[in-house]
């Protein structure tokens, strides 16, 4: 999966490429899913929520640049994999879900899997974590209709965030949003995605 | 028991009424549970029905006139039973048409789908083309009946979305299929099944019966949300409108990332399913705030304004930011007058505020035709919330207030110095902000003669603005514009004089934008240029192929299902998907049910005419009432205003004009079919040629002179579109089976026809649609002569040998 889907496609960051190898995608999918849990594709998890494509993970992954003590907010837990990932890549990660049932499952399967400084947290991720703001970086990985500024706010100066940002009907741009030391807040549009719509409220 | 003629003919106007208002409320249904593009699909099936009665009436065992009056009674009580059953059917068989690229299934769903409704289509055609052949001698009043009913369908199904929402309104169709059924028989089995259909009619407006929306519509999605609650429906043929509240809620496309403000209460309005609008609370503080932070406020860098124009509802922050830079009257124009009225009950300006405030339900490009005050500042915001262009969902829709004209309109009306404001979600690579560039400048240059001081280009994180003004802009003005845009994080792309070299707020890496502008601004020739070699088709359209939201161009679809598995699905338009799956599809399902069996039938019956002059004949005239039908509505459409009172009003008239044609066909001559015809490609190359400008021309007068006038343009060519079927019918096809022949080969063509009329529609115009009409009609106006002076007869009775034992 590594070789042919990711690195072919120009994901070099070696932390995030060793992230990859390591975490085992079919743990965060069920068991009727598991032969498909490295091709190259999404695959649903329940309540019309998805496990992103393998790609689209490390793209993300590496353009946070992730490294150890990293202070990760992840906005839609999902499944946990990528929580999972940021965290075998050595970051410390706050991951924020919706859906109450998704938020104990991943919860339950990261322990499982024993990886340690993941905090999950079930709430409306629009507001984001404020009692552990700022954060180094934060991933988006639900599609909002505009950019939270409570996001923005909690994003430390010098640090990025990658939010896919447009529509809800599967077809969204993803923005990368970096802060400068000055804290001026600069985007750049990387490329057309499909996410789950990033939901308000709790489930 | 034998039936009255009378009977007869009112049963088969009943069943039409009933198979034609299904055919119109499905459509409806469609487009709230999907997308607006299965309409052409619903035309498909139902002409596919038809096509498909005439192979069954062939199929079955001849029956004499007593056994023909049974089989039109079976066939009505089975009708009215399947328009109970048809829209069970379709939610039962669940097609997600965005699944249809990759999974196999979906389309074995999607030809179920087609069954599903194809059922009641194809047993009310029976029931009227049994009835030919119980009074053989009044074949032109009764199909005149079936004209009249469908029209009489039409007129009902409307007046219904007047007082029920879409899936309530589905409970007509079986009323009036099993009042046909019953006027025919009320005893036995056959009553008890016309009865029961009656009471099972009433269940559409139970409970036991609901919408199913696919979750890409906004509805499900915000009805999700804690706390959401439907505050307020109301359904008329424009829309079925919905306002959902959510205490999360929140809609402000382009916000500046600087903005940290709080956000004022909003409501999502929801036209089919989809936000069409947002009631936000303008007395709140934060209203004005928010309003200012949005890159719709732009503008106001060059105000202030006194009088100002809002096309559509929009978000109501544009209406706020005018009454706050001080407009002395802000006018917003909006199509559906119940969107109007809930974004203002919804979001209400505080009452000193509201006294600048003019609000007209109407037709924007209708209502600027009319002569009045010039505005100075005239808005378009993003006609629909999430992007919707974006995700290809539109490419379908017919939208006059996008083309060229539309723009040259806008600018016409702008007072001296004035400025139009068009700000469109931004897609990667980017489309439609390209096509807005191209034709505000196309539309600056027919104004002013030159397009190159007048644009102006702003691009947020995921917004793109652009103004146009014909005065041009001074030194001090773009250094107001610039200060506004950098307060707010917005980079200007064009004019090169503003955008400059510094380090831009939001990246982007195709520098399609400010490539378009500079294009535009140099000359046509090389505005041209620009357009034809990018890879999406972003060429300003106009109101002769008003798609503005359709990018995709043919070839390169290939191009994108080549490329890698998913990386083509940003790009892909669900509607021009949709139209190629149902004609792909359309092809293979009436070969199989339409042209193979009336081939198979046709070994073992006699035919007096030549089978290739009588199935082109048939085959021609069922492709040119579809297409000269499908180019009527694109352009009455600017006529009337809207889409929907389009194409009612077109079947209203093309059936009715029709069926009174085929009801005075009985009293002349088949050979005057060939002049029919002519007459017919002649009219038609005449609208090509001329129905534009008179749309234009028309546009000032009030809308009753334009209802007129639209029934004017239609009623001659309809009634003579009526004509040629019956004439053809009484001097080709005498026989079952070539009766079945005709009917066959007109419902093939008729049912590729549509799909294939929408995708030259969409590719080259209506006038290029008119035009194939025609051709069509001069086609079918060949054969018919050369059969009828026996130029046709070289394959005259060379079935003779193969008469059955």
């Amino acid at each position: 999966m590594v070789e042919q889907q990711i690195v072919a496609r120009g994901v070099r960051d070696e932390a995030t490429l060793q992230a990859m190898r390591t975490v085992p995608r079919h743990e965060f999918v069920a068991e009727t899913l598991a032969t498909a849990a490295y091709r190259d594709h999404s695959l649903p998890i329940g309540l019309g929520q998805a496990i992103s494509q393998p790609y689209i993970v490390a793209y993300e992954t590496e353009l946070i640049q992730p490294r150890k003590g990293l202070k990760v907010l992840e906005v839609g837990t999902g499944s946990g994999y990528q929580a999972a990932v940021l965290a075998a890549a050595g970051c410390t990660v706050y991951t924020i879900e919706i859906f109450g049932e998704l938020a104990g499952s991943a919860r339950r399967r990261l322990e499982r899997l024993d990886y340690r400084g993941v905090s999950v947290r079930h709430g409306d991720g629009n507001f984001g974590w404020p009692e552990q703001a700022p954060f180094d970086a934060i991933l988006v990985t639900a599609a909002a209709t505009y950019v939270p500024p409570s996001l923005v706010e909690q994003l430390k100066p010098g640090g990025r965030m990658v939010i896919p940002v447009g529509s809800m009907y599967g077809a969204q741009n993803l923005l990368q949003v970096d802060k400068d030391s000055a804290g001026k807040v600069r985007t750049r549009i990387l490329l057309p995605v499909a996410f789950v719509p990033m939901l308000n409220g709790l489930h | 028991m034998t039936m009255r003629p009378r009977g007869l003919a009112a049963a088969v106007t009943l069943l039409s009424a009933a198979t034609t208002a299904y055919e119109i409320l499905v459509v409806r249904l469609l487009a709230v549970e999907q997308f607006h593009h299965f309409a052409s699909m619903v035309i498909g099936v139902a002409l596919l029905g038809s096509g498909m009665s005439g192979t069954l009436a062939a199929l079955l065992p001849p029956a004499n006139s007593l056994g023909a009056a049974a089989r039109v009674r079976w066939a009505a009580a089975i009708t009215a039973a399947a328009l109970v059953a048809s829209p069970w059917a379709t939610h039962a068989v669940r097609v997600e048409p965005t699944q249809l690229a990759w999974d196999g299934a979906q389309w074995a769903r999607l030809a179920a789908l087609v069954v599903a409704l194809a059922l009641p289509f194809a047993t009310g055609a029976l029931a009227t083309l049994t009835a030919f052949t119980v009074e053989p001698e009044r074949a032109g009043r009764l199909y005149g009946a079936s004209f009249a009913g469908g029209a009489l369908g039409v007129a009902l199904a409307i007046a219904t979305l007047f007082a029920l929402p879409p899936g309530q309104a589905l409970a007509v169709p079986p009323l009036l299929g099993a009042l046909g059924a019953l006027w025919l028989c009320h005893t036995g089995a056959l009553g008890l099944m016309g009865a029961g259909s009656l009471a099972a009619a009433v269940l559409f407006i139970t409970p036991l019966w609901s919408l199913q929306l696919t979750p890409y519509k906004s509805l499900p999605q915000i009805r999700a949300l804690p706390g959401a609650q439907l505050v307020a429906e109301e359904t008329s043929p424009l829309g079925w409108v919905t306002a959902l509240q959510a205490p999360s809620f929140r809609f402000a496309p382009g916000l500046s990332l600087e903005y940290r403000g709080g956000f004022p209460a909003q409501t999502a309005l929801l036209v089919d399913g989809d936000v069409a609008g947002v009631a936000t609370d303008l007395r709140s503080a934060d209203a004005a705030e928010l309003a200012e932070a949005l890159p719709t406020a732009l503008p106001w860098a060059l105000g202030p304004w006194r009088r100002v124009l809002l096309i559509g509802v929009g978000s109501g922050l544009e209406l706020k930011a005018a009454l706050g830079h001080g407009a002395e009257r802000v006018v917003t124009l909006e199509l559906n007058p119940e969107l109007l009225r809930l974004s203002r009950k919804l979001g209400p300006p505080d009452t000193v505020e509201a006294q600048r405030i003019e609000d007209r339900a109407g037709d924007a490009r209708g209502e600027l035709s009319q002569p009045g005050q010039p505005f100075d500042l005239i808005t378009l915001t993003p006609a629909v919330g999430y992007g919707a262009s974006i995700a290809g969902v539109r490419a379908l829709d017919e939208d006059f207030l996008h083309t060229v004209d539309a723009y040259e309109l806008y600018l016409r009306r702008l007072a001296p110095g004035g400025v139009l404001s068009v700000t469109n979600w931004l897609s990667v690579p980017p489309r439609e902000s390209v096509r807005t560039i191209l034709t505000a400048a196309e539309a600056l240059r027919r104004v002013t003669g030159s397009a190159s001081h007048g644009l102006l280009v702003a691009r947020s994180w995921g917004t793109v603005t652009v103004l146009a003004r014909p005065a041009g802009y001074t030194p001090g003005e773009l250094a107001r514009l610039r200060a506004f845009a950098r307060q707010r994080s917005l980079d200007l792309d064009w004019p090169l004089e503003v955008s400059g070299d510094t380090e831009p707020f939001h990246a982007i890496d195709d520098p399609a934008l400010r490539e378009a502008a500079a294009a535009a601004v140099t000359s046509p020739r090389e505005a041209a240029r620009f357009a034809g070699a990018s890879a999406f088709d972003v060429a300003p359209v106009d109101d002769a192929r008003p798609y503005p939201h359709h990018f995709v161009r043919p070839g390169s679809m290939l191009a994108f299902l080549r490329s890698a598995r998913g990386t083509w699905l940003p790009f892909a338009e669900w509607g021009p998907i949709a139209i190629t799956a149902t004609f792909v599809q359309a092809v293979l399902v009436s070969l199989l049910l339409l042209l193979a069996p009336a081939a198979i039938w046709a070994r073992r019956t006699t035919t007096t005419v030549s089978l290739p002059v009588l199935i082109g004949f048939f085959a021609a005239l069922g492709f040119a009432y579809v297409a000269a039908e499908l180019a009527a509505i694109q352009q009455l459409g600017l006529l009337l205003g809207h889409p929907v009172y389009a194409v009612a009003g077109a079947l209203t008239v093309l059936l009715a004009c029709s069926g009174a044609g085929s009801a005075w066909s009985d009293r002349i001559a088949p050979s005057l079919g060939p002049r029919a015809c002519a007459s017919l490609a002649l009219l038609l190359s005449l609208a090509a040629a001329m129905l534009l400008g008179g749309v234009h021309a028309l546009q000032a007068a009030a809308l009753p002179v334009r209802a007129l006038a639209a029934f004017g343009c239609l009623a001659v060519p309809a009634f003579l579109m009526g004509l040629p079927f019956p004439l053809g019918l009484r001097s080709l096809a005498q026989g079952r089976g070539e009766v079945a022949w005709a009917w066959a080969a007109n419902g093939f063509a008729s049912v590729i026809g549509a799909p294939c009329g929408a995708l030259i529609g969409l590719e080259a115009g209506s006038r290029v649609l008119f035009l194939a009409a025609g051709a069509a009609y001069a086609l079918a106006g060949v054969l018919h002569w050369s059969a009828l002076r026996g130029h046709g007869d070289w394959a005259l009775k060379r079935n003779d040998a193969r008469v059955p034992p």
